[in-house]
């Protein structure tokens, strides 16, 4: 069946608590690399929370911005790939295939949200988090590229449920992560090619912008945002 | 003009063949230990992850990308001097060829390992090759990495045969010179060759091809090097002039390099009578024109950058004219524009030393250009939140010291093996010369060969 | 395989010789594809060698390169309609990427055509070395010579390569 997997972020809720960025973590198996190499700047948050100050004392404001992979319909990380490690999948996804990828590093440079991650070293755990690996996930090793894939494992596990029982699946039945574990509500996901969708309907919002649209990338994650 | 006979012709040329120095294992040493340590460094970095390198997010290509563009630039001299003079019938060219083919085939080399250098999992890199595989996929045809594997196949395959062809009555005439192994070894490179008309015919004809060939093959595979940076909405990247301004880059880069390795032959081997001051005179007017040439791209692309004021290629372009890349910025105008200018465009100082001081100085300016379009583009992306900085490692300084130790090594063996000035085509010429019936200036002139009879055009 | 050849100064007394020997053909039962010429450096402005200009060299290596576009093109489209994975909202088979394979194949193929068209035609590589040749060819000296010359003629052969100005006259068997 034709899907469009996609995202609605209200940036109006998000409070910058960051429960999506350990969630994920917890969710995908991503190791934290530890301080000196974050201070080298290789920080792998599939999802991050980015915050900007806007306006001069004492009018300042505070806003945060969730990125993480728009799942871009023209994604410019696709095409230089040389080893398809990362194509575009029957339901709008941009598949990460983790065998495949070589370590070139191509894609990370040529996507413009700089949410591709790339394995410098071999991941450590530091204990007890040793023991907290998710089954469904892989762990990645040593020169292999990542990045968020709105948790495709959730996505596969409720499709082959719905496909068992013999039924359609239903809006909402299934979240990410982030957006499970999101206390604002601030996330929604769904099928944006499904009009009866709980995402579909927010993005025809008149607070509805995309991030970096300029650049033309075609990103299926919609921000809500209302300009003051 | 000295009055050379052919016998001294083949001395001269054949002795660094015949004779070696205690000077020459030394410096063979030196720089094989260099080697030697860059690629301990690669396999510390193969054993331990990319981490070891200085490359972070954003900064994913640094030093190796940077060295992969710059020895692929510095293929270029080759062809340009061997292929374009070939065709133009530049008789000045005769002693420059080889050694600036060596220098094409042995720059690519080196460049062409970087692909597999600066990999996550290099021991996959054949991965990017087209063969049927067991996983049932091929390369991805529409990225531009695996047009760069086509292009410098063909290219290192080409420049090689163009490099091989003329060197065959060359490798002849030493098979009938040698002795021992050293027979052995000229008799297998030499293919049989006796020198009938026919295969002289043949050879002529096959080197006039690879000339007309060799050419697009050379702008293609530069072009297609920096269609690796065009190609990605990566600001101050995705420019339309990339091709062109990488061309003209690398063909001044190639003949910086060429003139270097020129002058250090002349002074090592002895060869003051074949590269003469003629030689450098020419190729530093050439050098001349092509750093000109690159000003020219320079200011195009910044001045429209500049104009546009588009914000995100603002940001790149402020980094390398008020931020922390200035100082390089200005050091890079300084030895490419500056130095060679002031130098070669006054006559007087187009001398040899002035030819290679100015070579060395665009050598190190085009390796800082390189890093320059590279590392403040990935520094400064779309998103201000995650920019970033970049400092390169003990590895991949050890690795880029190591390339420089490894071109020096390569082409000091090469010319312990292979005449590095073609024999044949230096007899050819002088001969000629000397029964050209118009009056050629002095300075043009080859080596003179003195008529012992009356018989014109005597070869004794 | 027996041959008589004399080696000779220069081109002048070289172009003597081989006069000499083409005008005596018929006269001393030699074949005209027997006289043989070997030197350190092409003589083309010489009317040393016979009409060796003929050659499809340029020809075939523009069909080489025809050939290798071919399969570039054919190598782009087949596989990746074999295993069909959309990137970048490209199509399957790209037109630009494709356009590039194809020209540095094409450009791949005409190198290696010319190469093996070389080798063929001038017929090396002649490892066992059974064709005529004297090492002084590579001080500058030119061989001309007769390959398999009738026994009658040997002596006459013998005087006429001296007298054109050999510096020496040798045997070659093999």
């Amino acid at each position: 069946m034709k899907r469009q997997w996609g995202m609605v972020i209200d940036l109006d809720r998000c409070t910058g608590c960051e429960a999506c960025v350990a969630a994920c973590h917890a969710e995908n198996n991503i190791a934290t690399v530890g301080d000196d190499q974050a201070a080298k700047g290789r920080s792998m948050h599939w999802i991050r929370v980015e915050r900007y100050w806007e306006g001069e004392f004492p009018d300042v404001r505070l806003r945060y911005q969730p990125v993480f992979c728009q799942q871009c319909a023209d994604a410019p990380c696709e095409s230089v790939c040389p080893v398809y490690a990362t194509y575009h999948n029957p339901e709008g996804l941009n598949a990460q295939v983790y065998n495949r990828c070589v370590g070139t590093r191509y894609c990370g440079n040529a996507c413009p949200y700089n949410v591709r991650f790339f394995n410098f070293f071999n991941p450590v755990w530091d204990k007890p988090l040793n023991l907290q690996f998710n089954p469904d996930v892989s762990v990645r090793s040593v020169g292999i590229m990542e990045k968020c894939t709105f948790c495709i494992q959730r996505i596969k596990t409720a499709e082959i449920k719905a496909l068992a029982e013999k039924r359609e699946l239903k809006d909402g039945e299934f979240n990410p992560a982030c957006v499970q574990s999101c206390p604002a509500n601030a996330m929604v996901f769904g099928d944006l090619d499904d009009p009866q969708s709980e995402v579909a309907r927010l993005a025809q919002s008149n607070r509805a912008t995309k991030l970096l649209e300029a650049v033309g990338t075609e990103p299926n994650v919609i921000c809500l945002r209302s300009v003051s | 003009m000295p009055v050379r006979s052919v016998e001294q012709l083949n001395e001269d040329i054949l002795r660094p063949l015949v004779r070696t120095s205690w000077r020459y294992y030394l410096a063979v040493g030196i720089l094989g230990s260099i080697v030697l340590a860059a690629v301990a460094a690669f396999l510390y970095q193969v054993y331990s992850g990319v981490g070891v390198s200085g490359l972070n997010e954003p900064v994913f290509w640094g030093f190796y990308i940077t060295n992969f563009v710059f020895w692929i630039g510095i293929s270029h001299a080759g062809t340009l001097i061997s292929a374009i003079l070939r065709l133009t019938h530049a008789e000045w060219r005769r002693p420059v060829t080889r050694c600036a083919e060596a220098i094409t085939v042995f720059a690519l080399m080196i460049g062409a390992a970087f692909p597999i250098i600066h990999l996550g999992r290099p021991y996959l890199f054949f991965w990017l090759l087209p063969y049927p595989s067991e996983r049932g996929i091929w390369p991805n045809f529409h990225s531009p990495l695996i047009w760069d594997a086509f292009a410098i196949t063909t290219y290192l395959t080409g420049s090689t045969i163009f490099l091989y062809l003329p060197t065959i009555p060359d490798f002849a005439l030493l098979r009938d010179k040698a002795h021992g192994w050293r027979r052995r070894l000229y008799r297998s490179l030499s293919l049989g060759w006796t020198g009938t008309p026919r295969q002289w015919h043949r050879l002529e004809m096959a080197m006039r091809i690879m000339a007309v060939v060799i050419l697009p093959v050379a702008v293609s595979v530069h072009t297609i090097v920096s269609w690796d940076f065009a190609m990605p909405p990566v600001p101050m990247w995705h420019s339309t002039a990339f091709g062109p301004y990488f061309v003209a880059g690398a063909i001044f880069s190639g003949i910086a390099a060429l003139i270097i390795a020129m002058a250090f032959l002349r002074k090592a081997f002895h060869l003051e009578e074949y590269l003469t001051p003629f030689h450098f005179d020419k190729l530093g007017k050439l050098l001349l024109l092509m750093s000109l040439i690159w000003g020219y791209f320079i200011v195009a692309e910044r001045l429209t950058i500049w104009y546009g004021n588009d914000s995100p290629e603002m940001a790149v372009y402020w980094s390398s004219s008020q931020g922390r890349f200035t100082h390089l910025f200005w050091f890079m105008v300084f030895c490419n524009l500056l130095v060679p200018f002031s130098i070669l465009s006054i006559k007087h100082f187009r001398t040899i030393t002035g030819t290679v001081i100015a070579s060395t100085t665009v050598v190190i300016g085009m390796w800082i250009e390189r890093f320059l379009i590279i590392v403040p583009s990935l520094e400064r992306k779309y998103l201000p939140y995650t920019w970033g900085s970049y400092r390169p490692s003990w590895v991949e300084i050890t690795i880029t010291a190591g390339t420089f130790a490894a071109m020096a090594l390569l082409y000091m063996l090469f010319s312990k093996f292979v005449p590095i000035i073609s024999i044949w085509e230096m007899k050819l010429g002088m001969r000629q010369e000397a029964q050209s019936p118009l009056p050629i200036p002095v300075e043009t002139r080859l080596p003179q060969v003195v008529a012992e009879t009356n018989i014109p055009a005597s070869v004794s | 395989m027996k041959a008589i050849y004399g080696l000779y100064p220069d081109p002048a007394s070289a172009q003597r010789a081989m006069n000499q020997l083409r005008s005596s053909t018929s006269e001393l039962g030699v074949e005209p594809g027997n006289i043989y010429l070997s030197s350190g450096e092409p003589l083309d402005e010489f009317d040393l060698g016979w009409r060796e200009q003929r050659t499809f060299m340029p020809w075939l290596a523009a069909l080489g390169g025809l050939i290798g576009g071919t399969s570039g093109y054919l190598l782009v489209s087949f596989t990746q309609r074999a295993y069909p994975q959309p990137t970048g909202n490209m199509p399957i088979v790209a037109l630009w990427p494709t356009g590039v394979i194809v020209y540095e194949l094409t450009m791949l193929a005409a190198i290696l055509t010319t190469l093996i068209t070389l080798f063929v035609t001038a017929r090396i590589p002649d490892l066992r070395g059974s064709k005529l040749y004297d090492p002084a060819v590579s001080d500058g000296k030119i061989l001309i010579g007769v390959i398999n010359p009738p026994e009658s003629a040997w002596d006459e052969l013998e005087k006429r390569l001296r007298a054109a100005g050999a510096e020496v006259v040798k045997t070659f068997i093999k």
